[in-house]
């Protein structure tokens, strides 16, 4: 939602974060209730390995579901995000297993091919003024290209050069996603809803011309929005391949579909001006539990792809329902 | 005689109470205006009348017979049509094409017949004495032609009751009068007319019988040769508003505050020239198409001039764009307050506050601050709202206006451009928005007003520029202003000035 002032219950309950977080608990209900195991077994899904196995594999999602709910707001799209993470990852794998760089410098290397990604989308919108869908859709290709290019078919093995046990700021690898986009919302979060920039963000996306007409750098405003979404891309990119341990160009293949479905679910409303960076996260566990719930249904495992659709879709309506009878 | 009659029509929206109980007749043949504020009900009541909004309570009878009014299309069936203040065309469309859209005529498998329709369409547009050809494409006709096409699309279909809905809103004087001698050729032939209009001059001329509503009620009807127009305003606002302020002294002569020289931009203006002085009302009265609104969006940096210079305090200045402008302390309230004012994504106190926060280098949002700012604003520029927290699409347009004014004057800017301020505003607001401009300047604040409301021009301007066709006709000053001379000048043909 746009940053809503209202207090007292009522409001905080209408926020749309509480009731994307609402949809969240009745869907890990659902699910705990219909894979009730028979006699005393542990529950296949209701435990605490499975929670964080959903949590791990959901933040990659996450981290660029942040960026994608903030380009929505602003009333643009990004279908790069999966081609940057790729591209990026590529890029730190390349420069730490073919050039040896130490993986400070490799990363660093991915982090400023994937914000070069992201200025390619923010001049095409902001000076070239292409539609963001067009905009987006170009990067995608580009940096989907140049990272095949950069790999040439092959891939890059990190894991050869990163020891066993190796913990980053000593957090065990595989806690590294959640811990980044744990932090990382709360830090996006406060820049949508307590600073003037976000609120420029969703002036901007809510009315473009009043925008203009009141005084906001319009252009630099969505500029920055490209600009954030694609380093949070390629941020995930580089976790991606480094705790992974490969670095393929083919890596995030179609994840810019889940990733906008997301936010969308989590209150991003396409036409602008709406939506939510805690909302996004909260779409992404949505899904994930989705996932990772569905295949452990017997006959459900070639039903996630649709039923996920089915879930955006009536998601979206029940939104349009509420806006329309609170408007 | 036959009646239309509304019977104790009744409809909340939420906590909003609409109309309450509203009771009056119309007769048959007679054009009957339907008067009051924003907020007053004549809008839901014509939307009831059109069939868009069900009331929760009443009844409408017509001919003795109740009207049973489901949909637009059931209203529309029973002979009600309905002309917006908006124009409802499709732009993309032809004349014909629009006249018949949702009612075309098929012939065997549905297939449109094009020739026919096409005869109905000129027979009715020639009737009508509309000049405009049943092929032409909509978006490439004046407002008024598009307003006399949507009376033709009403009046296609057998239409017993007109109801028209501030109709002259985007017309000038000559295309008012023709749209007049069309309404009473319609009413000779028997159709009942509903005129909604905040223009008094406009529904003595026209109407017979005057209803005035306000919140939500019915006031009274009034025999137009009975009443006056001081006593019609009376009803509407509850109280006796005086007539145009005199207008305060004009400031001396400082170095003037905004110098334009030549101001060229083709083809909506050349050569332009103007001062305004610091606390000075400078009224700039063009008939529409004269290029003022090209004019003010120029002037703040929201389109480059091809020549010409603009000076601020002597300083010579050119903005790339409103950021520029805004810094250099300009405003601007727009002539489109929904597409170029407000943020219906955000609360009323985002909208109060955005400009002038931003404005200011804040990078923070302090909430507690902020709300309590914006309820400052609220009470003193006394704009009705259900709270700041909701989003301006509850807000009447003379509160809406009054947002929009209000979120710049909070910027505090030296210099106020307003590109018609009053615009689809009611009588009360229009008084408060006029109130507001006169009390800015006395406090120092330059003004710039584009209208094309000339009692409205003469009324608050020290001095007005008359535009035509995009140059400058003529200055006078207040103290030699009438109608006629600014008319003069707004008329006159280019050469014998």
């Amino acid at each position: 939602m746009a940053p809503r002032r209202g207090a007292g219950l009522r409001a905080i309950w209408k926020t749309r974060e509480v009731s994307t977080l609402f949809v969240l608990a009745v869907e890990v209900a659902f699910f705990t209730w219909y894979l009730l195991p028979e006699s005393d077994r542990s529950h296949p899904f209701f435990n605490l390995d499975n929670g964080v196995l959903i949590l791990k594999y959901s933040a990659l999602y996450g981290i660029a579901a942040i960026g994608a709910a903030m380009v929505i707001i602003s009333g643009g799209v990004d279908l790069s995000p999966g081609a940057v993470m790729a591209l990026s990852g590529v890029v730190t794998g390349s420069l730490f297993v073919q050039s040896g760089q130490p993986l400070g410098i490799a990363v660093a290397g991915g982090l400023v091919m994937g914000l070069l990604a992201g200025a390619l989308s923010a001049v095409l919108v902001t000076a070239v003024r292409l539609p963001p869908f067009i905009a987006t859709l170009g990067v995608m290709g580009i940096a989907r290209g140049a990272a095949f290019i950069i790999t040439e078919g092959r891939y890059f093995d990190l894991s050869s050069r990163i020891p066993a046990g190796w913990r980053p700021f000593g957090i065990p690898a595989d806690w590294l996603a959640p811990i980044v986009l744990l932090v990382l919302a709360v830090v996006f979060q406060v820049m949508m809803t307590g600073f003037q920039w976000g609120r420029a963000v969703f002036a901007i996306g809510g009315n473009e011309t009043a925008a203009l007409f009141s005084g906001l750098r319009v252009g630099r405003v969505k500029a920055s929005v490209y600009v954030f979404a694609a380093f949070l891309a390629s941020l995930s990119g580089i976790i991606l391949v480094t705790v992974q341990g490969q670095g393929r160009a083919d890596l995030a293949t179609g994840y810019e579909l889940d990733i906008i479905a997301s936010a969308v679910v989590g209150g991003a409303s396409l036409s602008g001006g709406r939506g939510s960076v805690v909302g996004a996260v909260l779409g992404t566990l949505i899904f994930g539990v989705l996932r990772n719930a569905l295949p452990q249904i017997p006959g459900a495992t070639f039903y996630d792809r649709l039923i996920v659709g089915v879930v955006v879709v009536v998601i979206v309506v029940v939104d349009q329902f509420i806006v329309r009878k609170g408007g | 005689m036959s009646h239309l009659v509304f019977q104790g029509i009744t409809k909340s929206f939420g906590a909003v109470r609409a109309l309450r109980d509203v009771s009056f007749s119309v007769l048959e043949g007679e054009a009957h205006a339907l008067v009051g504020e924003n907020g007053a009900g004549k809008s839901t009541l014509m939307r009831v009348l059109a069939g868009i909004v069900r009331p929760d309570a009443g009844q409408l009878t017509w001919n003795g017979r109740p009207l049973v009014l489901h949909s637009p299309r059931a209203a529309l069936d029973q002979g009600i049509g309905m002309v917006y203040q908006e124009m409802l065309l499709f732009p993309n469309l032809s004349a014909t094409e629009n006249i018949f859209a949702g009612r075309e005529v098929t012939g065997p498998f549905g297939r449109l017949r094009q020739g026919e329709m096409r005869r109905r369409t000129a027979a009715l547009l020639d009737d009508l004495h509309v000049p405009v050809s049943p092929e032409a494409e909509v978006a490439s006709l004046g407002a008024a032609q598009q307003q006399l096409l949507q009376i033709a699309r009403a009046l296609a279909f057998d239409c017993r009751i007109l109801i028209l809905d501030e109709p002259t809103t985007s017309l000038t004087g000559g295309e008012t009068a023709h749209l007049f001698a069309t309404l009473d050729r319609l009413k000779a032939r028997g159709v009942t007319l509903l005129y909604v209009s905040h223009k008094i001059e406009e529904v003595f001329r026209l109407c017979e019988r005057i209803t005035v509503m306000r919140d939500g009620q019915h006031v009274g009807t009034f025999e137009t040769p009975r009443t006056s127009p001081a006593e019609i305003v009376r009803a509407m606002v509850g109280r006796d508003l005086e007539a145009a302020s005199p207008r305060p002294p004009g400031a001396g002569d400082s170095q003037p505050l905004l110098e334009v020289s030549g101001l060229t931009r083709r083809p909506w203006f050349e050569a332009v020239s103007l001062a305004v002085r610091a606390g000075e009302i400078v009224g700039l009265f063009g008939l529409v198409g004269s290029g003022r609104s090209e004019f003010l969006e120029t002037l703040f940096g929201l389109y480059r001039a091809e020549k010409g210079t603009v000076r601020l305090q002597g300083q010579p200045m050119q903005f790339r764009s409103p950021v520029e402008a805004v810094r250099a302390g300009l405003a601007l309230v727009p002539e489109e307050r929904h597409r170029q004012g407000l943020f219906f994504n955000l609360c009323v106190s985002d909208n109060l506050l955005l400009p002038g926060e931003n404005a200011a280098g804040r990078w923070r949002l302090d909430g507690r601050r902020e709300r309590g700012v914006s309820r400052d604003l609220v009470e003193r520029w006394r704009i009705k709202c259900a709270g700041t927290d909701v989003p301006p699409d509850s807000l009447s347009g003379g509160n809406q206006q009054k947002v929009v004014m209000a979120k710049w004057l909070h910027a505090s800017p030296r210099l106020l451009l307003l590109d018609e301020p009053t615009k689809g505003v009611d009588i009360g607001a229009k008084w408060e928005i006029h109130d507001i401009v006169r009390r800015q300047a006395e406090a120092g604040m330059g003004c710039l007003v584009v209208s094309s409301d000339l009692p409205e021009v003469l009324a608050l301007a020290h001095r007005i520029v008359v535009l035509r066709q995009g140059r400058v006709m003529g200055e006078i000053s207040a103290g030699e202003a009438t109608e006629e001379s600014v008319m003069r000048l707004a008329t006159a043909v280019r050469g014998a000035a």
